[in-house]
């Protein structure tokens, strides 16, 4: 019995070496890592003062969001992976990598991913993983995860005091998907990207927010959130 | 090459076997008994939907009984399930506004009777939030001034637990236990509550008869009440405006909550709307409307006779409010008292098996 697992052992051993020889390896190892800045500085929670787009300042506290859905293609030969079950917590103070393992190898050329949770997940909380409703993420009282979470304090330029913001985005209309080109990937070559968050655009570009004049800073539903949508589908994650 | 590979799927052929053979041939593969509640044509329901990832079964239900009565799922080891929807009271409370959650603050709605609520598939709480069972019962178990709970501490006390672990081991597939499964759990046991045998069911199945004046009073419920109270479940499963008030208070901090189910839909045929509650068991359910505002039936005629209050969202039903007489009451009242179920209420209270 020994035998025979020893034999076949080598011979796997034996079939792997030359394969490499010959061919590409059917799969690749793939990571994902994510950068968060803010006004171009590494972002820090709970002590840094950070000056927004707006020339406000402000203190994050808090910043989590769901990375789902993540697809990489070769637009050219059609060639495609589909994460399954592609639900990623990014948190400042938590994770801030998703690790794809070994995908099937190809020169992939685009990246494929969404910001929030799709209509399907989103329709009810008793799920596991990254969308257990322990994270902190799920509403309670209206079924539906948070997309993106962003709290801290800024200073009021009205008033001159400190006041709170806490921008809780979610609901389907503000499920957004982002398309990224990727260049350097090689078929069988294993390859970490970077992607870079710049929280700036959850502040500008199209919808500039001046915190001081907003009627309320607690944006969770709505007209706002859905601007701070808008801003987040475009410019706020990039491949670097 | 070739031949090792034969003599390795050999290996594993007789591996397999050696196993299956330890294994006796007559046990069922499931350990759990899946099975759908008996139901009464008086209901008038089709079937008994339940979501496919949650099918209810007899180990499920009695996990989820175990869990609903147990406080120490609650922040300070007070308060479970059944403080707020204890099944004497058709699983309400009893109060206008409970301040019996582990914070001993007021909250803002009425602890809303659960029964029948599998077939409340137009959404749940008041204002119908929640999609499911399953998504709604972390609310409850997790709101600071309910029971306060964290997900992962619950998780913690159960799998420290030896005969919890045991049954979340026969009812769920994963090693480790989840909130998920804590969830489904509770939802199975709440599916199973069925208010089907009252008075009233039992006339309408030729088992017992009503009283003349009973029967009045169900005429006077089908001209004036049936278009929200539908018969069989007496909900429509919907939300209405009833015009309990001409506007509505908006302060930020509470989200909207004054607003009913515009909080949800954001649609402003909605604002001021709430589920319609069943009218089973309406004499157990006091106080009534979604704030507890109403102390007794009386109360809830005087406002749909005198107190109306009209705005662009009020249900259409109720422009002109429900005029009906002294002897018409007496009827009314009469009826919805054949609604209460004393075997449901018997069945399912703590001491019952």
């Amino acid at each position: 019995m020994k035998n025979l697992v020893y034999t076949a052992l080598l011979s796997s051993i034996l079939m792997c070496s030359s394969c490499n020889d010959v061919e590409v390896p059917a799969t690749m190892a793939m990571d994902i890592s994510l950068e968060h800045k803010l006004d171009g500085q590494t972002l820090e929670l709970n002590g840094k003062s950070f000056t927004l787009p707006s020339g406000e300042d402000f203190t994050p506290k808090k910043f989590k969001y769901y990375i789902s859905n993540v697809v990489l293609t070769n637009t050219q030969t059609g060639e495609m992976y589909e994460e399954m079950d592609s639900y990623h917590l990014i948190s400042e103070d938590g994770n801030k990598s998703i690790d794809l393992g070994m995908i099937p190898s190809a020169n992939y050329n685009q990246l494929t991913f969404s910001i929030g949770v799709d209509e399907v997940a989103n329709g009810k909380t008793d799920q596991t993983g990254d969308l257990d409703p322990n994270s902190d993420m799920a509403w309670n009282w209206n079924t539906g995860y948070k997309f993106l979470v962003l709290e801290g304090e800024f200073t009021n330029k009205n008033t001159t005091e400190r006041q709170g913001l806490i921008l809780h985005i979610g609901t389907n209309p503000n499920f957004q998907t982002i398309t990224q080109p990727l260049t350097g990937v090689r078929a069988g070559k294993a390859i970490s990207l970077i992607l870079a968050a710049d929280l700036d655009e959850l502040f500008k570009d199209p919808n500039t927010l001046q915190l001081s004049d907003l009627e309320s800073t607690t944006i969770m539903f709505g007209e706002m959130a859905a601007k701070v949508a808008e801003n987040y589908s475009e410019g706020f994650i990039t491949v670097k | 090459m070739k031949t090792y590979q034969k003599f390795l799927l050999l290996t594993a052929i007789s591996l397999a076997t050696a196993c299956a053979q330890d294994v006796d041939p007559t046990e069922p593969i499931s350990a759990v008994n899946y099975f759908v509640p008996k139901l009464s044509p008086t209901l008038q329901v089709a079937g008994f939907p339940q979501p496919e990832r949650n099918m209810i079964s007899v180990e499920g239900v009695d996990l989820g009984k175990k869990l609903f009565f147990d406080p120490n799922l609650s922040a300070n080891g007070k308060v479970s399930c059944a403080s707020c929807h204890n099944p004497e009271l058709a699983f309400t409370d009893g109060v206008s506004l409970a301040e019996h959650g582990v914070s001993g603050e007021k909250l803002h709605r009425t602890a809303p009777a659960i029964f029948n609520l599998a077939w409340q598939t137009e959404g749940l709480f008041w204002d119908g939030g929640a999609h499911d069972l399953e998504s709604l019962n972390f609310g409850p178990l997790t709101h600071p001034d309910e029971m306060g709970a964290d997900l992962d501490e619950i998780i913690t006390y159960l799998e420290h637990d030896p005969a919890y672990k045991k049954q979340f081991n026969v009812v769920f597939p994963e090693e480790q236990i989840e909130s998920a499964q804590v969830s489904r759990a509770i939802s199975q046991y709440v599916r199973t509550l069925i208010s089907q045998d009252s008075k009233y069911d039992r006339w309408q199945r030729k088992e017992e008869s009503l009283t003349d004046l009973e029967i009045k009073g169900y005429q006077l419920y089908q001209k004036n009440c049936s278009s929200c109270h539908q018969e069989g479940l007496f909900t429509d499963r919907s939300f209405h405006n009833n015009g309990l008030d001409k506007t509505y208070l908006n302060p930020l901090e509470l989200e909207g909550l004054y607003q009913g189910r515009f909080r949800i839909t954001s649609n402003p045929q909605d604002m001021g709307a709430y589920k319609t509650p069943t009218l089973r068991n309406i004499a157990l359910t006091a106080p009534y409307m979604h704030d507890g505002r109403f102390q007794t039936l009386e109360e809830v005629l005087d406002h749909y006779q005198n107190g109306i209050q009209l705005n662009e969202s009020l249900a259409s039903q109720l422009t002109n409010g429900i005029a009906i007489n002294q002897q018409e009451r007496e009827a009314l009242l009469a009826f919805l008292a054949t609604l209460t179920d004393s075997l449901f209420i018997h069945n399912h209270h703590p001491k019952s098996n």
